[in-house]
């Protein structure tokens, strides 16, 4: 239900937006590496200079030989050609190390913006986990082809024929205006088939995107498809696909490499055009040799910067597609963030995210509605009614592209020490709910309040253990999962809270794989709970937030864990459709 | 690179063999390629040639041939060069596809524990799309840059041998040496890239499925910095690659300058004491400017060749692994009457681990529902996949008659449409079979709606929903339930727990709970104790 809106919107949203082969984001990105880009522009153009001298120095002395059968002239032209060739080997050197750092550091920062967006929006289904993989390993490497080869040789396409066809101009007039002519036309072609291949490209992009999603989809399901005895028919599927993507492929390339055919044909034949010409008229004594060797040697090099954008414009493609898909993350996640009823919040009244230490202690024991009442009034000096902890009024979530709100203004107040217990039958919003209290999606309206005070998400989640419905393991131990957040807490208050989660039989040493493999879906939950019970245990947290935290369980072990919950006394609020959960409930709120 | 093409040789020599016909279309394309060099090396000699014979002022009838000949070559090398690279990229697909499709069927058949996921990716992904640069960015090239060198100089020797020795031998530094060097230093760095790559990939995974976790938890920061370090060390790796090919593309324009000088140097005297036409000293002289750009990409094509091979080497220890376990479950027909379903004396455990539990003896009747119960851990998933025969027992038998249906406590919902998702259980199921389906496991969905990663866009329950009605759309002579009424609310659990009880009311079911509502409704329990081994 979301996942189509969303993904309709952002996709939308990038294919109205077209862009030329300099895309301003790019730029912007990359404005730590513009100094890159001019320092490279100017290896360039230095390069193009000595390739004058080299081409002045070798028709000078082939012209001498050829007319006057002396070795003379190679005295000079001989110690110029080594120094201009050392010069050129230093400057391509130079070249290489400057074109990486200019995509290295651009990389580096996508990356870490994209991941960084991921977080706004943790819970957002699209992009897959493997498609996000993809993008950012091989799916950013393509920027490599974009930074340090097409936008320098973007800009070198205007400066190196400038100065190379001013050198051919003192030389040859008729030549310079051969160049002149023919140059002007490879850029016009580029941008035409740059304009008929541009929607191919990114076509093909999100194909190989879906099938690196698909393989990785069919590697994650194999365990199902083996019990199924499916998993050779899904090769068959596999290769169908397969042969589409070449298809596919193949069809694009025809296209898009068409583009460089017509380049390499203008270019080389412009060359040629250059040098027959120049040949007859050296026929006729209206150019010398030396002129004549001069411009043949320099007519390449005029067209060869251009030829570079062509050749690296499918790198740069292939790069844009792969960016685009990045400021698509990147963007979807700052919008929203913006928009939401959490930023008002966060005018209103700014509370420190990081201060667990400034929660008031709860009593571990039988903190009550009364007692709270209690404090308040020494301190208000006038009777009040008991202060909710929690308050959450007129919340209303509907997912981009849904036909009605998950959510419709719904009301829940959770009371200190008191356990509140969301039931409804499957899809009416219970994890949602939950979702919007922890700031993992934007509510349409509604607001949270702390303490009867608005409070927005980061204030909220400093107050917060949440124990979600598919816990999410990181790589390590049982220990180093229960430590998440905490990472100072001592090696008995891991235990302690595994003890209280019911965990006592696993080994806090024992490793956790990918995913939370080694692990049981019981024993994943148990050890997620065991990380909610130390933050509250080391007042990090004053408020349980847990979907469905029995599931998995078995009778005996899901009233241990209940027993250690409602002892803590800690206020806590619980997805949850077991009888024995909703049995121990202060406060029961049903959903749909 | 020949070097090295000789220590790897058989690094890719049995990738080209997956492919029928992929030997014939890279020769294709290299000859193209050859084509393609040679009408570009061709190009520069002619016109050298045509400017110096106009000098002479011979008629112009003697020059036209040569004008013909420097207009051909300007054309021919555009297309020559677009066909090598529609025959090469399309090979470099085919070896692509055929390469994921080993790759596959190899997963499919042993089981995928201790091979962490996120790596798995990169290596499937990122590795087999490495092997494209393989054909397209190495073979070809080096093997069409080669024979135009080898063309090139033995034009040279018909006019002077020594011209055509410093040629070869500039090329040679140009072309083999240099790149090879640059290759060998920078192996060391590509080597250590692919684990930082791997590395970069497997926290991007963890952190992208433990998002939700990781900002609940105040853990975010710390995870992107793990992230952000992994891509750290990609760049200082990078950063080498680069410095390495800095200096490599540098020698290589002394390599150049080394044939174009010589040629001046030689060529020269020859003229002056008129052993050499004067005609040809431009083309001795000019034409290895033209050779030595078509060298220039080799430096690119080594590198590219390291990385490939390296991630070829990874694909293929994957491929040599010796499989887990039995993989694809081979399903009987299902055109039996149910029987008894039987363990005698069964042991269970792990290929490869410590035995869960011994001397199990347990026999189910058509009809007859058996609950497995006990704490978690205790090895009630292994003794399912035992039962499924996905793990060979340790010792003792089970058998069965026909099919065995079995309901994963994490079954894997598929990125695709919920009929596909369904059809997972029966292949032929037509669209009326899976919508009964889907209303028998109460799942009132748009069986056309395609569903996000591991089912995301559906709810717990959904989820759980779509894998039961995989089984209703499939025949089972057996039943093995894990935790039906899990994730499902009471109401619903009961009206479903209804449902599978009546449908399966001939079939022997196993089912494994903790749910006493589901122990209830079984005609007997049997109690699975934490065995003497530890878990595993």
């Amino acid at each position: 239900m979301r996942k189509d809106g969303r993904v309709s919107t952002t996709s939308g949203s990038t294919d109205a937006r077209r862009r030329g082969p300099l895309d301003p984001r790019l730029l912007r990105r990359g404005r730590d590496t513009l100094r890159y880009l001019v320092a490279g522009v100017a290896v360039g153009s230095a390069t193009a200079v000595l390739t004058i001298v080299q081409a002045w120095a070798l028709s000078s002395a082939l012209g001498d030989i050829f007319e006057t059968h002396a070795l003379g002239v190679l005295t000079w032209a001989v110690p110029m050609l080594v120094g201009v060739f050392a010069g050129k080997a230093i400057l391509a050197w130079l070249n290489q190390w400057l074109a990486q750092r200019a995509s290295a550091a651009v990389k580096s920062r996508l990356r870490r913006d994209v991941l960084a967006a991921r977080l706004v929006d943790p819970v957002r289904p699209e992009p897959s986990t493997a498609s996000l993989v993809t993008l950012l390993t091989q799916g950013l490497d393509a920027l490599d082809g974009y930074y340090s080869k097409y936008l320098p040789q973007l800009l070198l396409a205007v400066t190196v024929p400038l100065i190379i066809g001013v050198a051919i101009l003192t030389s040859d007039l008729t030549s310079a205006i051969i160049v002149a002519v023919t140059l002007p036309l490879i850029p016009l072609f580029m941008a035409l088939v740059g304009w008929t291949t541009e929607a191919r490209t990114r076509k093909r992009w999100r194909v190989q995107t879906r099938l690196a999603g698909h393989f990785a989809d069919l590697v994650a399901g194999l365990p199902t498809l083996q019990v199924f005895g499916r998993a050779r028919a899904q090769a068959e599927g596999l290769r169908r696909s397969e042969a589409a993507h070449r298809r596919e492929t193949m069809g694009t390339l025809r296209i898009s490499f068409l583009s460089a055919l017509v380049l390499e044909l203008l270019a080389s034949l412009s060359v040629a055009i250059v040098a027959v010409a120049i040949g007859f008229r050296v026929v006729f004594h209206e150019v010398d040799l030396t002129a004549a060797f001069f411009v043949l040697i320099l007519a390449p090099e005029v067209y060869l910067p251009v030829r570079q954008v062509g050749v690296h414009y499918h790198d740069a493609a292939d790069g844009m597609a792969a960016a685009e898909s990045a400021f698509a993350l990147i963007e979807g996640a700052e919008q929203p963030s913006d928009a939401s009823a959490d930023g008002a919040f966060d005018k209103l009244e700014q509370r420190p995210s990081a201060t667990p230490s400034a929660v008031e202690p709860v009593v571990p024991t039988l903190a009550t509605a009364s007692s709270v009442e209690l404090v308040e009034t020494a301190v208000i000096d006038r009777p009040q009614p008991p202060t909710p902890l929690f308050q959450i009024t007129g919340l209303t979530v509907h997912y981009p592209g849904a036909a009605a709100p998950v959510l419709n203004d719904v009301d829940l107040t959770a009371r200190t020490g008191e356990l509140t217990v969301i039931t409804g039958t499957s899809g009416t919003g219970k994890t949602t709910l939950l979702y919007a209290l922890m700031g993992f999606v934007s509510p349409a309206s509604g607001r949270f309040l702390l303490d009867g005070r608005p409070a927005d998400a980061p204030t909220r989640r400093a107050r917060i253990a949440w124990v979600g419905q598919n816990p999410g393991m990181v790589n390590g131990t049982i220990a180093d999962n229960i430590r998440l957040g905490a990472p100072d807490a001592t090696d008995d208050a891991v235990r302690d809270s595994l003890r209280l989660a019911g965990g006592d039989s696993l080994d806090p040493a024992r490793g956790v794989g990918d995913d939370g493999e080694g692990l049981s879906a019981g024993e994943r939950r148990r050890v997620a709970v065991a990380r909610a019970l130390l933050r509250v245990s080391r007042r990090q947290a004053d408020v349980l937030v847990l979907d469905e935290p029995t599931a998995g369980l078995d009778a005996a072990t899901e009233t241990a864990l209940l027993d250690a919950v409602t002892g803590l006394g800690t206020t806590t609020i619980a997805v949850s459709h077991r009888p024995a959960v909703i049995a121990r409930a202060d406060h029961v709120l049903h959903l749909g | 690179m020949a070097a090295a093409r000789a220590a790897d040789g058989s690094g890719w020599r049995w990738l080209i063999q997956l492919v029928p016909g992929a030997t014939a279309r890279t020769a294709l394309a290299t000859l193209l390629a050859f084509g393609a060099a040679a009408s570009s090396v061709a190009l520069m000699a002619v016109s050298a040639w045509l400017l110096s014979r106009a000098a002479e002022h011979p008629p112009v009838l003697y020059l036209q041939v040569a004008a013909i000949g420097v207009r051909v070559f300007g054309i021919s090398r555009g297309l020559f060069r677009y066909l090598e690279r529609l025959v090469g990229h399309d090979v470099a697909l085919r070896l692509q596809s055929a390469l994921r499709l080993s790759t596959y069927s190899h997963l499919a058949r042993t089981t995928l524990l201790g091979t962490r996921r996120g790596d798995l990716l990169t290596r499937v992904i990122a590795d087999v799309e490495a092997v494209q640069d393989l054909v397209v960015r190495f073979v070809v090239p080096v093997v069409s840059a080669s024979l135009v060198i080898v063309a090139t100089s033995a034009v040279f020797a018909a006019f002077s041998p020594a011209t055509a020795l410093v040629l070869l031998g500039s090329a040679l530094l140009g072309g083999v040496i240099v790149p090879g060097l640059a290759q060998r230093v920078s192996r060391r760095w590509d080597a250590a890239a692919a684990p930082a790559r791997g590395k970069l990939a497997a926290g991007v995974h963890e952190l992208a499925r433990t998002a939700p976790d990781l900002v609940a938890y105040g853990a975010a920061d710390e995870q992107l910095r793990r992230v952000l370090a992994a891509d750290d060390e990609l760049r200082r790796l990078d950063e080498r690659g680069a410095w390495v090919r800095g200096v490599a593309s540098g020698c290589q324009v002394l390599a150049a300058a080394t044939a174009v000088i010589a040629a001046l140097l030689i060529g020269g005297p020859l003229v002056a004491d008129g052993t050499l036409p004067p005609v040809m000293l431009a083309v001795l002289v000019l034409t290895p400017l033209a050779l030595h750009e078509v060298l220039s990409t080799l430096t690119q094509a080594a590198q590219s060749a390291t990385r490939a091979l390296a991630s070829l080497a990874r694909v293929r220890q994957l491929l040599d692994a010796v499989p887990v376990g039995v993989g694809d479950r081979d399903l009987p027909s299902t055109d039996v009457a149910p029987g008894p379903l039987v363990l005698d004396d069964l042991a269970i455990g792990w290929p490869g681990g410590p035995v869960l539990h011994e001397g199990l003896t347990l026999r189910v009747e058509p009809g007859e529902s058996v609950a497995v119960v006990g704490p978690s851990g205790a090895g009630k998933t292994t003794l399912a996949a035992t039962i499924l025969g996905l793990i060979p027992p340790r010792s003792g038998r089970v058998e069965v008659t026909g099919r065995v249906g079995y309901l994963a406590q994490d079954a894997h919902i598929f990125a695709t449409s919920i009929s596909e998702n369904v059809r997972i259980g029966n292949r032929d199921a037509d669209a009326a079979g899976v919508r009964r389906a889907l209303d028998r496991a109460g799942l009132p969905l748009d069986a056309a709606r395609v569903v996000g990663e591991e089912g995301a866009t559906l709810s717990g329950g959904e989820a759980r929903r779509l894998a039961l009605s995989r089984l209703f759309a499939g025949e089972y002579q057996a039943v093995v339930l894990d935790e039906p009424s899990e994730h499902l609310d009471a109401v619903t659990a009961e009206a479903l727990l209804d449902d599978i009880f009546a449908s399966m009311a001939g079939v022997p079911l196993l089912v494994i709970t903790h749910d006493p509502d589901v122990v209830a409704r079984c005609h007997r329990t049997v109690e699975l104790a934490v065995g003497a081994v530890p878990y595993r």
